[in-house]
């Protein structure tokens, strides 16, 4: 089954067009990687799919239904979560109180003034269960603003996790992280993935964790789409490779 | 019947175009600062104070030019010494400031010329009714309206054409940018912030010599220039003028057949463009939404 | 986590115990009982604004609208409809109430400084109504003729008209169960959301909480605490002028706010003592009070932003 069909989109901001024509499938369990050199509108095709703006062309599918018209939150609820490249938290409370609201939304419970004994403890397990999947359970008291980088961002995916959603999108998550930080989070996707089934599309900077993870690789180049495959046969690909080499002499 | 309309209508872009001029001098400051200015009408009222002070020595023509140059300069010193402090902070405190600063302005008008209003006057040569079938418009209307029109006029000229105008009006599209490329931001917005508050100064000698003057004279007339920007479109100076020109013609039209409700039509204008258009009638999308 | 608890219960104790005994404490600070009920009303006003600007992050600067509409809605019951002062209560927050939820459908797409001048300007409306339409508000003059009314429980009969002690009474009640529920509305699966919207709008969207419809219900609750502060205003003054419609005093409701600690949940409350009682004292020795109160505001804003109690935490946290 196709959890995610991108249909010839694009995206023009006045007379730039940012991504031109992309179309994009991912099954069911997938993880898939876009990559690109800086520019390529990777960060521009990611918005589309998530509906931070909608595609000037083009259409979006998620699981049969065309989403291309709803607002990003509308996607939030159908089971599409995403991060972003610049951390997004909520830097003023704990970690768990960060997961929580997550939890919360998704249970149905944000209009609610109260919640039943039982409700509460099933938010709590909730919560608990992913704090302990994104290896937070001892952050869990701390003020999310207050913790490093890497732990940001394991936050930022927990509240996505609580989602409980039928695709997650990742938007460079090791930008700006140290080794050490950077192979926790990959090691972190990977068990997402691996362990518990989770389709994932994500932006990766780093091609140590792209080949380490991706089932499939996208590669978008000025906009468009520059080649399509397994890590095998993008890392053989003589366009690739130029694109690539071009940008770096 | 129909005169009275055109009474209302002439009377309207009368009315318009000085909230327009009042109205242009805040959104010029909000554009590039992000700073709404409710001590816009302070200054206002300190222009005309300024001139009425000044008229004896320098005569009415003297003190048209000087008052606002005065005001501009206090306006300048402000931005050194408080406004400065607030860029980049949420505007809340922009806000709390400027108020704070209204309320000082206020009293201190009030402890230097007293708590009466002063009557101004203004050369006989433009206080007579130009024609006695159209009595209600006195070379003094004119003369305000043909101001302002100067004013404005070589406002968009100067922001057009000279390099701090352009630089201006690039920072009210993308600030970063401009710092990045080496602008001294601080000291353009200290001269935008003078050249808003100048006209505010201007536009204090101008309503001093048609309403006279009183320590309250700016808090009537800064809402109008609130919705003469919200109308417009937050965002663009034509707009504001041309939302400063439609809110007082139709405040002018109103007048003629519900005279009670002719400072309510504003606010129903406002709330009609919130509904329809919500980013104002020549308004950006997403400027400061 | 216990002894935080603990002196949080502490602090709220010190709290009720202190609006409990006020009456008999406050006159030896030269305060009396009139003052301490002023100070609760417009007390619960400033934290109705917190409401918004602390715990959603939006600013509105043209609260007085609801709060005036309030007093008017209590004066109007009062004068024509029912001589009882719990139904003018009731009648003042139903009236600013349902009119800050209508036209805080027309704000809640704008933000930051675009939000508060709109809601600056949509208050003023109501001020000029209130100043115009004088054959039923009494225009300049205000609306007189209404009092508040003896509050009948059953077994026995409360003067509130005369009694100034009991009056402040019935106020500290009125406002304990405001605050009570503002409090538990905070604490709430809805609140935790309205936090996450200030926090961090763009997340909360990514979480699937539609941010526009919390903000207005966030906005409409604020606007209802409001006019019941309002109504409360108008039996204590047993009056209503268009100067309680007028932003001046929103923005002396934002500066309690802000002078207290925005961020703080009692913060308000401080701000409206320290304001009011300032005020109260300054106007009385001085001509020149507005420039006091000016000069402060500016000095807030300058020195002390995160306000009083927004201080100490820092100090107690360093």
């Amino acid at each position: 089954m196709n959890v995610l069909e991108v249909k010839n989109v694009s995206k023009r901001f006045g007379n730039l067009v940012a991504v031109r024509d992309v179309s994009l499938t991912v099954k069911k369990g997938e993880l898939r990687a876009v990559i690109g050199p800086n520019g390529a509108g990777k960060t521009t095709f990611f918005n589309l799919i998530s509906g931070f703006f909608p595609p000037s062309a083009g259409t979006v599918i998620f699981e049969d239904m065309d989403v291309t018209d709803l607002s990003a939150q509308k996607r939030v609820v159908l089971g599409m979560a995403r991060t972003f490249q610049i951390t997004e938290i909520f830097p003023e409370l704990s970690v768990y109180e960060n997961v929580r609201i997550g939890a919360e939304s998704a249970a149905g419970f944000r209009l609610r003034p109260w919640l039943s004994a039982v409700e509460k403890s099933e938010i709590r397990n909730l919560v608990d269960e992913t704090l302990a999947l994104c290896g937070l359970t001892d952050k869990a008291g701390r003020l999310v603003g207050e913790l490093a980088h890497g732990h940001q961002r394991a936050t930022e995916i927990a509240m996505a996790l609580t989602l409980r959603p039928r695709l997650l999108l990742l938007d460079e998550p090791t930008s700006g992280m140290g080794d050490q930080e950077t192979y926790e989070i990959t090691q972190l996707v990977r068990r997402l993935h691996r362990d518990s089934n989770f389709t994932i599309v994500l932006i990766e900077h780093d091609m140590r964790v792209v080949f380490h993870l991706a089932d499939f690789i996208t590669v978008l180049d000025q906009g468009a789409l520059l080649a399509e495959g397994t890590p095998k046969e993008i890392e053989a690909n003589p366009a690739v490779q130029a694109a690539y080499l071009g940008k770096a002499a | 019947m129909s005169q009275l309309i055109l009474f209302n209508i002439t009377n309207g872009l009368i009315v318009g175009a000085f909230y327009a001029l009042m109205a242009i001098g805040l959104s010029l400051i909000l554009n590039l600062s992000g700073v709404i200015n409710f001590a816009h009408g302070g200054f206002l009222v300190i222009g005309g104070y300024l001139s009425y002070t000044l008229t004896p020595y320098l005569g009415f023509w003297g003190a048209l030019i000087v008052a606002p140059f005065l005001t501009a300069i206090i306006g300048w010193l402000v931005e050194r010494l408080l406004i400065r402090r607030v860029y980049g902070r949420d505007p809340l405190y922009s806000l709390l400031l400027t108020f704070g600063l209204a309320f000082i302005i206020e009293d201190g008008t009030r402890q230097i010329w007293g708590a009466q209003g002063l009557p101004v006057s203004v050369p006989a040569a433009l206080s007579k009714p130009l024609r006695y079938e159209f009595f209600f418009i006195t070379g003094y209307r004119l003369f305000m309206v043909a101001m302002v029109a100067v004013l404005i006029v070589l406002l968009f000229v100067l922001l057009r054409y000279t390099r701090s105008g352009i630089r201006v009006r690039a920072g009210t599209l993308d600030l970063e940018t401009v710092s990045a490329l080496g602008i001294n931001v601080r000291a353009l917005r200290s001269l935008n912030f003078s050249v808003g508050i100048f006209l505010a100064g201007f536009a204090g000698v101008l309503a001093a010599g048609q309403l006279g003057l009183d320590p309250n004279m700016g808090d009537g007339l800064l809402m109008p220039s609130f919705i003469a920007i919200i109308v417009g479109g937050v965002g663009s100076l034509t707009g504001t003028l041309l939302g400063g020109l439609l809110i007082g013609v139709a405040a002018g039209v109103t007048a003629v057949f519900f005279p009670s409700a002719s400072d309510a039509i504003m606010y129903v204008m406002m709330a009609i463009v919130l509904l329809v258009r919500p980013r104002g009638l020549l308004g950006e999308e997403g400027m400061l939404s | 986590m216990i002894k935080g608890r603990t002196s949080r219960l502490l602090v709220l104790a010190a709290i009720w115990a202190a609006l409990i005994a006020a009456p008999y404490w406050m006159p030896l600070f030269g305060g009396y009982t009139a003052l301490g009920s002023r100070v609760l009303v417009l007390a619960l006003g400033a934290m109705s604004v917190n409401f918004l600007l602390g715990f959603t992050g939006t600013l509105s600067f043209g609260h007085a609208a609801w709060f005036g509409l309030g007093a008017y809605g209590a004066g109007f019951c009062l004068k024509w409809f029912a001589l009882s002062s719990p139904l003018g209560l009731l009648a003042g927050t139903l009236l600013g109430g349902i009119a800050g939820t209508l036209l805080g459908a027309l704000l809640v797409r704008r933000r930051g400084v675009y939000f508060a001048m709109v809601t600056i300007a949509f208050g003023q409306v109501f001020y000029y109504i209130a100043f115009q339409w004088s054959s039923v508000t009494g225009g300049d003059d205000g609306l007189r003729g209404f009092s508040r009314q003896p509050l009948h429980l059953g077994f026995t009969t409360i003067d509130l008209l005369n009694n100034a002690d009991a009056f402040y009474y019935f106020v500290l009640v009125c406002f304990a169960a405001a605050v009570g529920l503002m409090g538990f509305i905070l604490r709430s699966p809805f609140g935790r959301t309205m936090i996450a919207i200030r926090e961090n709008e763009r997340r909360a969207r990514f979480l699937g909480i539609p941010v526009e419809l919390h903000i207005w219900i966030a906005f409409s609750l604020s606007c209802f605490f409001m006019a019941f502060a309002g109504a409360l205003y108008a039996e204590l003054n047993n009056f209503a002028d268009p100067r309680v419609l007028h932003y001046a005093l929103s923005g002396d409701f934002v500066i309690m706010a802000v002078m207290g600690g925005m961020r703080t949940f009692w913060g308000p409350l401080l701000g409206a003592i320290v304001f009011v009682v300032l005020q109260d004292y300054l106007s009385s020795v001085t001509v020149n009070w507005m420039s006091f109160i000016g000069i402060l505001i500016v000095l807030i804003v300058l020195f002390f932003p995160r306000g009083i109690l927004g201080l100490i935490r820092q100090r107690s946290a360093a």
